[in-house]
């Protein structure tokens, strides 16, 4: 073999030398999941599954935070083998990956199960993977995953790590070793500029940012690498879900709002019951047929009715030059 | 994780395309030892590849011993339908045997995105180094103009290797950019549209027939308007494949959309009956070379080979559509001449020479050299517009009962049905000895 | 042969719209085709607005025309069907992106 030296994506030790560490938290999941409005069972397309727009600006603002502290990314991803290509495309970007094995397979799952899984294990067992490669000093995740979810994860983690945490950011940068610049968004096109205190969770907008291609050399290096599997913690993530869940969802059932009782209408013939229902003889405002002959006027009457009907005051419709 | 810093890698072999073509071609070369790198420009192997429904697996037996124990096949195909038909009519001639539900096997139906990731993962398993989501944006030439590998669009860097073998598909742009095919001719290709719909494993064995594993294959002719194809209807495990398949200039000439005539298909009374209530899972469309032996290309240059449908071989003869098996064929071929070429030292057009010797030897030009004038006969104005017509109306007429008049004899009711469709007998029997002269 | 009756069959009833919805498309940041809208405007035929699956170009009324690239199959028939050299330009999408077949 000519080619280049393969180098398996192997699990780098805890290296404080090697600078800070960014923790990039992807959700990895088939893009186009569909949930069964019936019975709720969402099926997953192995062949679907990539990194949403908020996971994809996630990665790349942590990359771009590692390359400002001389720092390493560490990818970690809790899910079944099938979504390996895309931790293997992520790995070419030259970040070390690790995969949380996941009992998910593709198919079969409720909604409301996944709903109800402890996502503070969760939380626990992606740190448990982690936890080789060093205490992370900033953790990106995407705001949203497509497959939805509880979004409670990322607060988990800052529980866990004791950090700051920050949502629904659109712009990161550094400031020292010791923060960090977040911008969010917010009403009116306004934005709103915070200066978090390292370490802090972080979740990005799918905005903002495009993620970078990794390298021809770095697509050739993980080609036939295999993704590093955590099984620090012994259990896999959905393992935990059973029995210790903090979130309980009940059966549901259909709103049904409570019957209005209307009582039945006096009399007794029965055309005079039916014409007191339906209030066919009771005298209505006939419509108003307006064709006045310019624009001008058109408005002014349809302000006028409007003012008369107590939809808006009588004084902002008074006239102007040569109204009636 | 250590990356190395250059923009150039080299190997003994650059193929591009990890399609049916391209796997067979680096599987080849994995085995022969060469170090071999296979770029593909989806996401997954099979992710940019539509088929219209048949893979033939006799090819597979010398490249992948017991192949069909692991293949992700959908259904065995068992029955095979050829359909002549016309807005109201259909004639069918259906043919079924239990020789082709268990091994060896004859057909199957399947998925691109399964099959094309398991031939790919073959040749994976032997050494290739597969390297997805890159585009190969062009070749690379030395000094005397040889390709020397390719450029791609991962910031330009370059994949290097004494050859190249290009796998890219109908519209192979290296195919083109080495001069090897011409400007795309649009009367050389066809164009595919399909519809994949949901049907569950018990509704398929209900409506067609069939048992479990067990598939149907339906050619049909006359279902395209006045544009020369046909259609195409295949059982999958839990879903439908129906689609037209359309000549280009003819289409594009007749300003009908292509969707449109899928939905004439469907709506067909044959045809409507197998898919009532179905929905849609996937729509697609994809573009077949047709043009058939006459047309294809020169398969080598100095440095490069060319092979499966950038170099055009898709046999679209009427009563065979193959394509994927001679992808696999050529593609596995050009893997081989690669090996010897470089043992010897010599990667010219010249030294490349024993691919095409050797796919003359073997089915994969053997059939579109005998089959070379199928397309023009199949794609003839009386074969796709007034045959189709000219068959129900004969077997309308023989079937019909016509009490009290007494039967009409088989001779007058060809000729009456002829006359109506405006074809002379004479044009019939020039037609039938030109078939039997293509096909026999 | 004329096309089906309206409503003749049901699934007919699906828009366009609908039937791209079925197609798993990973949209990149450049777009791939280019059409040349002066070239266009000498064109009568115009059939890419016709024979394009995907129905990408549509015709403007200064008679040249409109594309998009989003929904693309990828096929190439619209460069095959132009009448024009070097009307419409074509490439593949970046790598990775552009349309994904799953059932193809």
């Amino acid at each position: 073999m000519t080619g280049p030296n393969v180098s398996p994506v192997v699990a780098a030790p805890d290296d404080s030398a090697a600078g800070p560490l960014v923790v990039a938290c992807l959700r990895i999941t088939d893009l186009r999941a569909t949930v069964d409005p019936l019975d709720g069972s969402i099926s997953r397309d192995p062949l679907g599954v990539g990194l949403s727009p908020a996971d994809a600006a996630g990665l790349e603002q942590a990359l771009r935070m590692a390359e400002s502290w001389d720092g390493r990314v560490v990818a970690v991803a809790v899910g079944p083998e099938s979504i390996d290509p895309i931790l293997r495309d992520v790995a070419a970007l030259g970040v070390t990956v690790v995969r949380v094995p996941s009992a998910h397979d593709s198919d079969g799952h409720r909604y409301v199960a996944e709903l109800a899984e402890d996502e503070h294990g969760l939380a626990e067992t992606v740190l448990a993977a982690v936890r080789p490669f060093g205490r992370p000093v900033l953790v990106v995740c995407g705001d949203r995953s497509v497959d939805r979810g509880t979004g409670a994860l990322p607060a988990f983690l800052a529980h866990e790590l004791g950090a700051a945490q920050a949502l629904g950011l659109v712009a990161l940068r550094s400031d020292g070793p010791e923060a960090v610049v977040v911008e969010r968004r917010l009403d009116a096109g306004w934005r709103e500029r915070l200066r978090v205190l390292l370490p802090a969770v972080c979740s990005v907008e799918g905005a903002g940012v495009r993620l970078r291609r990794a390298s021809l050399a770095g697509a050739l290096a993980v080609a036939d690498a295999a993704v590093p599997v955590d099984r620090s913690t012994g259990r896999t993530a959905a393992g935990s879900a059973a029995g210790t869940g903090v979130l309980h969802i009940g059966a549901t059932r259909p709103y049904a709002p409570r019957t209005r009782v209307i009582p039945a209408p006096e009399g007794h013939d029965p055309r005079l019951r039916l014409l007191a229902l339906t209030g066919a003889l009771v005298a209505h405002d006939p419509p108003t047929v307006v064709h006045p002959a310019d624009a001008a006027e058109a408005a002014d009457v349809l302000l006028s009715f409007l003012a008369r009907h107590g939809y808006i005051d009588a004084e902002d419709v008074a006239p102007e030059a040569g109204a009636p | 994780m250590p990356e190395p810093r250059t923009d150039v890698a080299a190997f003994d072999a650059v193929v591009v395309g990890a399609g049916p073509a391209g796997a067979s071609a680096a599987l080849a070369l994995a085995r022969a030892g060469r170090s071999v790198v296979l770029v593909e420009r989806g996401p997954f192997p099979g992710s940019k590849n539509v088929y219209g429904g048949v893979v033939y697996g006799r090819v597979l037996d010398g490249i992948i011993p017991g192949w069909w124990d692991e293949v992700p096949v959908e259904r065995w195909v068992v029955r095979r339908s050829t359909v002549m038909m016309t807005g109201t009519q259909s004639l069918s001639v259906d043919f079924r045997t239990d020789a082709w539900g268990a091994a060896p096997y004859n057909g199957m139906t399947t998925l691109r995105s399964h099959f094309d990731a398991w031939l790919a993962g073959k040749a994976t398993e032997a050494g290739a180094r597969l390297v997805t989501s890159t585009v190969a944006t062009g070749l690379v030439r030395d000094g005397a103009g040889r390709v020397v590998g390719v450029r791609t669009d991962r910031d330009g860097a370059e994949l290097h290797a004494p050859v190249v073998i290009a796998c890219d598909g109908v519209n192979s742009f290296l195919a083109k950019e080495a001069g090897l095919l011409s400007r795309a001719e649009a009367s050389h290709h066809t164009l595919g549209v399909k519809e994949v719909l949901d049907l569950p494993p018990g509704a398929i064995n209900e409506r067609f027939g069939v048992q479990d594993h067990e598939g149907v294959d339906m050619e049909i002719l006359g279902c395209t308007r006045d544009i020369p194809g046909g259609g195409f209807l295949y059982t999958n495990a839990d879903s439908v494949s129906i689609g037209v398949v359309l000549s280009l200039p003819q289409l594009a000439a007749s300003g009908v959309r292509p969707e449109e005539l899928v939905a004439d298909l469907k709506a067909h009374p044959t045809i409507a009956p197998l898919l009532r209530g179905l929905t849609l899972r996937e729509y697609s469309a994809h573009l077949i070379p047709e043009g058939g032996y006459d047309t294809m290309p020169a398969l080598a240059a100095d440095g490069l080979l060319i092979a499966g449908d950038a170099g055009a071989m898709t046999l679209a003869a009427g009563l065979w559509l193959e394509g994927v098996n001679f992808a696999i064929g050529s593609g596995y071929a050009a893997g081989q001449a690669v090996d010897r070429a470089l043992t010897a030292g010599d990667c010219t057009a010249r030294g490349l020479a024993s691919y095409r010797a050797d796919l003359e030897g073997q089915f994969v030009l053997a059939d579109h050299k005998r089959l070379r004038k199928a397309p023009s006969l199949v794609l003839s104005d009386r074969v796709q517009q007034r045959y189709p017509g000219l068959l129900c109306d004969l077997a309308e007429g023989m079937f019909t009962v016509t009490n009290p008049t007494p039967k009409a004899g088989g001779l007058k009711v060809t000729r009456a049905a002829a006359a109506r469709h405006g074809v002379t007998l004479r044009q019939l029997a020039g037609d039938t000895l030109r078939g039997l002269r293509i096909f026999g | 042969m004329s096309g089906p009756a309206p409503g003749r069959s049901p699934w007919d009833g699906i828009s366009f719209e609908e039937r791209m919805a079925t197609v798993d498309f990973r949209v990149g940041a450049r777009a791939h085709i280019a059409v040349d809208a002066e070239v266009c405007r000498s064109c009568t035929t115009k059939a890419c607005v016709s024979a394009c699956p995907a129905n990408l170009f549509a015709p403007t009324s200064d008679g040249g025309i409109l594309f998009n690239y989003e929904e693309c199959f990828e096929c190439g028939t619209c460069y095959m069907v132009c009448d024009s050299e070097g009307a419409i330009t074509w490439t593949y999408p970046d790598g990775g992106h552009g349309v994904v077949f799953h059932h193809g």
